[in-house]
């Protein structure tokens, strides 16, 4: 009968439906076959490309599985780090590794993080490990400037954060990431740091009356450079060596570098145990395995880090020996990055 | 001492059918609720600790007004344009075949599906190569964004602006085109009836567009969406960053409910997709020239996109290499859209009715489902991770089904709306029949309820699955570990400089999306099909 069809697909619609919501909550979202299966969550602000390489490696070495949740450029440094606070009372990962050190002191503060001092780390000197032992740094990347071959001579080539102020280059064709995301807003914050609040806050407001080009991240600023849509810009040496070995008109320099000038930034990863960590075991084990020598020097080949902190060779990417970087504590940068970003958004966004 | 709505159906043996429903609105409003909640306890918290700043977003400096103001005036723009482009693009296909609707309707889906920032950088290269030809042509500043934004929402403009056409009745068209030119009669007649229609489109579009600061980023323009990441990200504070976007959530507020108005007077009869008879309207000159114009600018946009994703693909090889890399966040991007639809729609279905309510009660039906429209995407993920903290809620999260439920949150109002323009679209006194002639419930609501409601339905599944296939905001705060969805990828890609993966993996949610679509269309089809057999049209 037409009716009884009719009810019986209803029903067969609603017991899918049903299905499909009982799977959503029957699958949990990590813990599925813990007991066989030994598993480390990791959060990381490190491109998927250069990081999901460093798990699949961990994973056949170890035969720990990692669960990484990632952050991504688009979401202006609000993502995981946020995310780790919010789950605070109730921790879902394991480690953070972050690609710089800014936020991770920020969950420092926040009293996210637990102290762990690995074995592996030994090596690395003590700037670059927090003095409580919450976090680690190790491979660093530098702040520098793109610039595009085709459009400026060798003779042209900027050397200071100043020449974002020099009269020769028109405004627009200079471009830096918002100053208040990223790894730009720590460059900035270090500024603040150095150069004193006033001085720092005139560089970047004359900046911002020249019309420099503030595109949506260190990518974008990449991209513009090596399309031709800009002559220069500042950003990360990881960006900008993708752009080179990628053949592109392009070439890269350290600015600051001089005698009486200041240094750039260098950025280290940073690695740090959280507290109350599902899984503490797997997670020291796992920054033991991110902390070893040979990962450094793995994450130098594939493009992730440029400087290492240890006696290691560079990149070929770009020439670092005996780089010049602003001399500050890390916690120096990061007690200016608050009064920076609040300055900074007033300065360019409106 | 009055007893809730929902215990006292029980206590007096109401249908189990009013019962169900009671529950589905109440859970409906309960989860768009549960962030804001989330961020209330977070704003108590942080005012009895006495942060110091906590206040200071509720201050509107010069600044921020005028980024407020800036942010209104894109946004009206755009919504603006992309309604007019709708009217005179839908206009011009009132006569075309049914098939071939449905296959620009599903395109415009498919392609409101990808991300609105792939569709900027796109139209940035063209503006690039644009100016190697033509030196002048600006790469920058508010005039771009007001255009690339425009063809970035373009696709949901059109395709809103087809539900306002689809709201009037050809029947009243067809007699006014006896007695007055077709010009007068689209200018007397049908834009008025669809009036209330495009207002909603216009505040859909609007509300997006207030709250993209993706698109203007990229192109010089500050707006105030900015403003609030800056903020947040500064103070890492949720609940000041939750204060910072209460002027736009007043603003949506206002267009929504200003909308609403509108949304409420209809009371028409149409079919989604009728079939036209007669001739073809007749245009003067000057209007055709404006339709053909707007035909162009919808060519235009699909061929800048695409020409842009085709070029940045190197090779098919590339291209399946980057589609079988990211097989797991398709997979789950596709369960998540699922999941989201067979969630948000029937809840959406129960809560259109409190919609329709006059009063107080409607009032506070419509600001609770308006709310979350205008939070920022980030903070409706730390809203529901706070909210999933409570121990009542630790089976939710972390969970596969909570990327869904942040979709839910942002996107189910959409869907409700569109059920609710629906449900003032049938005429009651189908049901009075249905309820006198059938033989049981189940026999109401599938031979008469379901198809009646089967346009509106379809319609909601495709907005939700557009709308999170593109989410990311508050997907990447909730992701299980292990779990990431296509547009994540994308956008890590993006950062790598992998245009030919972002370029293969955005082809690649498009096509999904049109053969989702129409796979869903199909089966509504085939089912809407059965269940008339032997009964005549029921539905209509």
């Amino acid at each position: 009968m037409m009716t009884d069809r009719n009810t019986t697909i209803a029903i067969g619609i609603v017991l899918v439906l049903v299905l499909v919501l009982a799977t959503a909550f029957v699958i949990p979202g990590q813990h599925g076959g813990e007991e066989k299966e030994r598993i480390v969550v990791v959060y990381t602000s490190v491109d998927q490309v250069y990081s999901e390489p460093v798990f699949r490696a961990f994973e056949n070495e170890s035969g720990i599985r990692v669960l990484p949740a990632y952050d991504v450029e688009a979401t202006k440094t609000t993502g995981l780090v946020n995310r780790l606070i919010a789950e605070k009372t109730r921790p879902q990962a394991d480690v953070f590794w972050s690609g710089e050190f800014s936020q991770t002191i920020v969950l420092k503060n926040e009293n996210v993080l637990a102290p762990y001092r690995s074995l592996s780390a030994s090596d690395i000197p003590a700037r670059f490990r927090d003095a409580e032992d919450t976090w680690t740094g190790f491979g660093g990347r530098a702040r520098i400037f793109i610039v595009n071959t085709d459009l400026l001579s060798p003779d042209r080539y900027p050397d200071s954060v100043y020449d974002l102020l020099d009269e020769q280059y028109p405004g627009p064709s200079i471009g830096i990431a918002y100053p208040i995301f990223g790894t730009t807003a720590t460059h900035a914050a270090a500024l603040y740091s150095y150069l004193g609040k006033e001085r720092a806050h005139d560089l970047f407001a004359a900046a911002s009356k020249r019309n420099i080009r503030v595109v949506d991240g260190n990518s974008v600023v990449r991209d513009l450079v090596a399309d031709g849509q800009m002559a220069f810009g500042l950003t990360d040496t990881d960006d900008a060596c993708g752009a080179v070995e990628s053949g592109k008109n392009v070439t890269i320099i350290i600015p600051d570098q001089k005698e009486d000038q200041m240094g750039t930034l260098v950025i280290p990863n940073t690695v740090a145990l959280i507290r109350g960590a599902p899984h503490p075991a797997e997670a020291k084990i796992f920054m033991d395995y991110l902390l070893d020598r040979k990962r450094e020097s793995a994450l130098v080949d594939s493009g992730w880090i440029q400087i290492p902190v240890r006696d290691i060779p560079p990149s070929p990417c770009v020439n670092v020996t005996g780089i010049k970087t602003i001399p500050l504590p890390y916690e120096d940068t990061f007690n200016a990055l608050q009064p920076a970003q609040k300055d900074l958004t007033e300065i360019f966004i409106r | 001492m009055d007893m809730p709505e929902v215990f006292r159906s029980i206590h007096t043996g109401h249908a189990p059918e009013t019962i169900l429903r009671l529950v589905a609105t109440g859970l409906f409003f309960f989860l768009l609720l549960l962030p804001l909640a989330g961020l209330s306890c977070d704003l108590i918290q942080a005012i009895l600790n006495g942060s110091s700043d906590i206040m200071v977003p509720l201050l509107l400096t010069p600044r921020r007004l005028g980024l407020l103001g800036a942010s209104i005036g894109l946004a009206s723009a755009v919504a603006g344009a992309g309604i007019i482009i709708g009217i005179l693009f839908m206009s011009a296909l009132t006569t075309t075949r049914r098939n071939l609707l449905y296959g620009i309707l599903l395109l415009l889906l498919a392609l409101a599906g990808i991300p609105p920032y792939i569709h900027a950088l796109t139209w940035s290269e063209a503006f690039h190569s644009a100016a190697a030809v033509f030196p002048g042509v600006p790469s920058t500043g508010w005039l771009i964004s007001f255009w690339v934004e425009l063809m970035a929402l373009l696709p949901l403009s059109l395709f809103l602006s087809w539900i306002a056409f689809a709201s009037v009745d050809t029947r009243l068209t067809d007699a006014g085109r006896i007695v007055r030119s077709d010009l007068q009669v689209l200018f007397s007649i049908t834009l008025p009836l669809a009036a209330p229609a495009l207002g909603a489109a216009f505040g859909f579009v609007f509300l997006i567009c207030c709250t993209d600061y993706s698109v203007p980023s990229l192109f010089g323009a500050d707006v105030y969406a900015l403003d609030i990441f800056a903020q947040f990200s500064a103070s890492n504070s949720p609940s000041q960053a939750f204060l910072y976007a209460l002027p736009l959530l007043l603003v949506t507020l206002i267009v929504m409910i200003a909308c609403r108005r509108g949304i409420r007077t209809l009371a028409q009869t149409p079919d989604w997709l009728p079939v036209r008879h007669g001739t073809p309207p007749y245009y003067p000159g000057w209007f055709l020239a404006l339709q053909r114009g707007a035909a162009a600018m919808v060519i235009v946009q699909i061929g800048v996109l695409f020409t842009g994703l085709i070029l940045a693909i190197q090779g098919p090889e590339a291209l399946i290499t980057s589609i079988l890399m990211a097989q797991n966040e398709l997979m789950f991007s596709l369960f998540t859209a699922l999941l989201v639809i067979v969630i948000s729609v029937p809840l959406a279905y129960a809560a259109a009715g409190e919609l329709s309510r006059p009063g107080i009660r409607g009032a506070a039906a419509w600001t609770i489902t308006l709310i979350p429209l205008a939070v920022p995407a980030p903070l409706i993920g730390i809203g529901m991770i706070t909210a999933g903290n409570l121990p009542v809620l630790s089976a939710v999260y972390p969970g596969l089904i909570m990327p869904a439920l942040v979709s839910v949150v942002r996107f189910a109002p959409f869907a409700a709306i569109v059920l609710f323009i629906q449900k003032r679209f049938i005429d009651p006194a189908l049901f009075d029949a249905a309820a006198v002639f059938t033989r049981n419930r189940a026999d109401t609501l599938t031979r008469i309820s379901l198809p009646l409601y089967a346009p509106g339905l379809v319609v909601s599944a495709g907005i939700l699955a557009a709308l999170t296939l593109a989410e990311l905001g508050a997907t990447l705060i909730v992701s299980p570990p292990g779990h990431a969805t296509i547009t994540m990828r994308i956008y890590n890609y993006l950062h790598y400089g992998s245009s030919s993966d972002v370029a293969g993996l955005c082809m690649m949610v498009t096509v999904l999306t049109l053969a989702v679509s129409t796979g869903t269309i199909l089966a509504i089809w085939a089912l809407s099909r059965h269940f008339t057999t032997g009964t005549g049209k029921s539905g209509t």
